[in-house]
C-alpha cells in the first residue's frame, strides 16, 4: 500500500512538471493549429539559461524565472514574427517541417556551444525531502508542480479576463474576422509563441532543477510527452494540459510499479490511441478543434 | 484521294482482311499507349544509367547511393498516403521496423530464406497497416499524425519487450556466415542492385496508381472527403488501400535494410526520424507528384551526405538552416514551384513568399 502512495504521489509531482511542459504546446497547437516540433529546444534552451546564471552567478533557480521568461519570450516571439508567420497559410505541416528544422538548429547550436554532457542545477534543497504519513516528498519536484499549477491558472485567468486573452482567443477562433475587429493578428501570434517558449524555459528550468537534461535526448522526450498530454487533456481549454500531465504522470508511475521492462510506454501509446479512437477532443477539450484540418 | 480509300474509315476497316491475333495485339498495346510516355521512358532510361554507373563507381560509393534508392522508395511511400490521399503519417517507420524484424526473426530463429521472408514481411506490413488504418484514417489533421505516432512507438515498445522472439532491447543478428546461413549475404553489389530495383519498382507502382482512376480518387479524398463521397468513391477503402500499399513498400525497405545491417536494435529501425525524413523529402520535393518525392530524396539525402563528411560537427545545424530556408522560399516543394511558375511564367520567388505568410 504504501507503494502504491508513493507512487502515486511521485506521480502527482511529476505530473505537474509535464504539465508545465505542455500547456505552452497545446496553447500554440490550440490557437495556431502548429505543431512545434522545437517545443522540447524551447524547454532545454531555458534550462541552459538558468543554468548560466546559476554557474556564473550562482543565482537559485527559481529566481533565476523571470529571467528566463523574458529571455524566451523574446526568442519566442521573433520565430514567429521572422519565420513561422511567412508560411502559416502553407498547407498545415510545413509549419511542422520549420519547426523541425528549427529543432535542428537550436539543439545542434546548444551542443555546439555546452557539448552533449548531462547537466543540472545543483541547490541545497532540491534532493531533499519531507515524510507525509508513508510518502516522501521531494521539496524540489513539490515546488516545481505547486509553480505548474500556479502558471497553468494565471494563464486561463489572462485568457479568459484580459484583452490580450481575449485577442489571442478570438484570432484562434477565426482570424479572418479578427483582423476585421482591429487585432494585429501577426503580433498577436508571435506573442503567443513567445509565451509558449516562456514557459516551456519555465518547465526546462525545473527540469534542470529536479533532474538532469542535455540537448540530445532530453528535448525530444519532453515535446512527445507535450503532444500525448496535449492530445489526452484537450486542445481549448488551458487546463487540459494539467489534467492530461496529471493523468500522464500517475499512470506511469503506477504503470512502471505492476509491469516490468518498459512495457508501460507501449500501454501509454495503446491508451493514446484508445483516446484518440474514442474521443479525439481530450479529456475536457473542445470538440471544434479535433475536427478541423485548417487554420 | 477519295474518302473511300482512307485506311481509318469504317468502310475500309469493313473491307481490310481478317487480322491476326499478333495485330490484334499490337493495336491494343498502341491503344494503351499514354498520350505522354517521356517520364515512363525517362524513368527507363534513369534505371540504366544507374547500371551502368554501379560499374563504374568504387563499393564505397555504392553503399552511399544504396542509401539514396532507399530514400527514394521510402519517400514515395510516403507520398502516396500523405502526398496524394493526404493523410500524413507520421508512423511509417511502424513499417519499415516490422518489415526488418519479421524478417531478422524469420532467418534468425527458423532459418528461413531471405526469399520467402521478405515477402512474408510485406504481408506483415499490409495487414499491420489494414488492422490500425481501418480506426485510425477516420482521425484527420495532426490527429492522424499523431495516432500513427504513437502506434509506431507502441509497435517499438513491444518489440522492445518480446525478449525472448526478438532479443529485446538487446538486438538481432541474421546469420550471415557458416554452414547454416539461409541465403548469403548480398554484398555491397547485391544491395546496391536489390535497392535500385525497389526503388524502381516504387517510383513505377506510384506512377501507375496516380495516373490510375485509384488515383483521382486519392486526389479526390484529399481535396474533399464528402464530395469524394458524395460521387460514390467508397473514402475508406481508397485510404486503406492507399495506406496498405505505402506500408507494403516500405516494409519492403525494412527488409532489405535488415538484410543489410544484419546486426541492429528496436531503437535503430523504428527510429523516428526515418519517419520524419520521408515527410521532410516529400515536402520539400512537391507532395502530390512522382518527381517530387524522388528530387527531394534524391537531393536530400546525397546533400546531407556531403554535409556529414565535409562539414564534420556543424552538419547537422547546416542541414537544419537548409530545412528552414528551402521551407520558407518554396512551401509548396519545389518541384510544384517550378511547374506553377513555368505554367504562369512568374518566376519572382518572393512572390512566392508573399502568397503564404501571413
Amino acid at each position: 500500500m504504501g507503494q502504491f502512495l508513493q507512487a502515486a504521489a511521485y506521480g502527482i509531482v511529476q505530473g505537474g512538471l509535464l504539465a508545465l511542459v505542455a500547456v505552452g504546446f497545446s496553447l500554440v497547437w490550440g490557437v495556431m493549429n502548429v505543431i512545434n516540433f522545437s517545443h522540447g529546444a524551447f524547454a532545454v534552451t531555458g534550462a541552459y539559461v538558468a543554468w548560466l546564471m546559476s554557474q556564473r552567478f550562482g543565482l537559485d533557480p527559481f529566481l533565476a524565472i523571470p529571467i528566463v521568461a523574458i529571455a524566451l519570450f523574446g526568442f519566442g516571439y521573433v520565430i514567429q514574427r521572422g519565420l513561422i508567420n511567412l508560411i502559416i497559410n502553407a498547407p498545415i505541416f510545413l509549419t511542422l517541417l520549420l519547426t523541425f528544422g528549427l529543432n535542428l538548429v537550436i539543439l545542434n547550436g546548444l551542443q555546439l556551444l555546452f557539448t552533449s554532457d548531462d547537466r543540472t542545477i545543483d541547490t541545497s534543497y532540491a534532493s531533499q525531502s519531507f515524510a507525509l504519513g508513508v510518502v516522501n516528498v521531494p521539496y524540489g519536484r513539490l515546488a516545481a508542480c505547486f509553480l505548474a499549477i500556479v502558471i497553468t491558472v494565471a494563464l486561463a485567468l489572462v485568457m479568459t479576463r484580459t484583452r490580450l486573452g481575449h485577442a489571442i482567443g478570438a484570432t484562434g477562433m477565426d482570424r479572418g474576422a479578427a483582423r476585421l475587429m482591429g487585432i494585429r493578428a501577426r503580433h498577436i501570434y508571435a506573442v503567443t509563441f513567445g509565451i509558449a517558449a516562456a514557459l516551456a524555459g519555465i518547465a526546462g528550468t525545473m527540469i534542470a532543477t529536479v533532474g538532469s537534461f542535455n540537448p540530445t535526448t532530453t528535448p525530444g522526450q519532453l515535446t512527445l510527452d507535450a503532444f500525448v498530454i496535449s492530445v489526452l487533456g484537450g486542445l481549448g481549454n488551458m487546463y487540459g494540459a494539467l489534467v492530461g500531465g496529471l493523468v500522464l504522470g500517475i499512470a506511469e508511475s503506477i504503470g512502471g510499479l505492476l509491469l516490468t521492462g518498459t512495457w508501460v510506454n507501449a500501454i501509454a501509446m495503446a491508451v493514446l490511441i484508445a483516446v484518440l479512437i474514442i474521443r479525439p477532443s481530450g479529456l475536457i477539450g473542445k470538440a471544434q478543434y479535433s475536427g478541423r484540418v485548417e487554420v | 484521294m477519295s474518302a473511300g480509300s482512307d485506311p481509318g474509315s469504317p468502310a475500309a476497316v469493313l473491307q481490310r482482311p481478317h487480322r491476326t491475333r499478333v495485330q490484334v495485339f499490337v493495336d491494343w498495346v498502341r491503344s494503351r499507349r499514354p498520350a505522354n510516355s517521356w517520364p515512363a521512358l525517362l524513368g527507363l532510361a534513369g534505371f540504366a544509367a544507374m547500371l551502368v554507373l554501379q560499374q563504374l563507381i568504387e563499393p564505397g560509393t555504392q553503399r552511399l547511393l544504396t542509401a539514396v534508392f532507399m530514400f527514394v522508395a521510402l519517400a514515395q511511400a510516403w507520398n502516396l498516403i500523405g502526398g496524394y490521399t493526404g493523410y500524413a503519417s507520421f508512423g511509417q517507420v511502424a513499417f519499415f521496423g516490422l518489415g526488418a524484424y519479421t524478417v531478422a526473426v524469420l532467418m534468425n530463429n527458423y532459418h528461413v530464406s531471405f526469399w520467402l521472408a521478405m515477402p512474408v514481411a510485406i504481408l506483415a506490413g499490409v495487414l499491420f497497416a489494414v488492422l490500425i488504418g481501418v480506426p485510425l484514417l477516420r482521425l484527420r489533421g495532426h490527429y492522424f499524425a499523431i495516432a500513427t505516432l504513437g502506434a509506431a512507438e507502441g509497435l517499438r515498445e513491444v518489440v522492445n519487450n518480446l525478449t525472448p522472439i526478438t532479443g529485446g532491447g538487446l538486438g538481432i543478428t541474421i546469420p550471415t556466415f557458416g554452414d547454416q546461413v539461409p541465403t548469403p549475404y548480398f554484398g555491397k553489389p547485391g544491395f546496391y542492385l536489390a535497392f535500385l530495383v525497389l526503388a524502381a519498382a516504387s517510383v513505377a507502382v506510384c506512377a501507375l496508381l496516380a495516373r490510375s482512376r485509384f488515383g483521382y480518387a486519392m486526389v479526390a479524398v484529399n481535396e474533399d472527403q464528402e464530395a469524394a463521397g458524395a460521387v460514390g468513391i467508397n473514402t475508406t477503402l481508397v485510404k486503406v488501400v492507399a495506406f496498405a500499399v505505402s506500408a507494403a513498400i516500405v516494409a519492403c525497405a525494412g527488409a532489405l535494410y535488415a538484410f543489410q545491417q544484419i546486426e541492429f536494435y528496436p531503437t535503430d529501425v523504428f527510429d523516428a526520424s526515418f519517419t520524419v525524413l520521408m515527410v521532410i523529402m516529400v515536402m520539400i520535393g512537391g507532395s502530390g507528384t512522382i518527381a517530387g518525392p524522388l528530387a527531394g530524396a534524391v537531393g536530400l539525402e546525397l546533400l546531407s551526405q556531403f554535409l556529414r563528411v565535409n562539414l564534420g560537427a556543424y552538419n547537422q545545424l547546416i542541414f537544419g538552416a537548409i530545412i528552414v530556408v528551402v521551407v520558407v522560399f518554396f512551401p509548396q516543394g519545389v518541384v510544384n514551384y517550378f511547374r506553377e511558375a513555368l505554367r504562369s511564367r512568374e518566376f519572382s520567388v518572393l512572390g512566392n513568399v508573399r502568397r503564404y505568410r501571413l
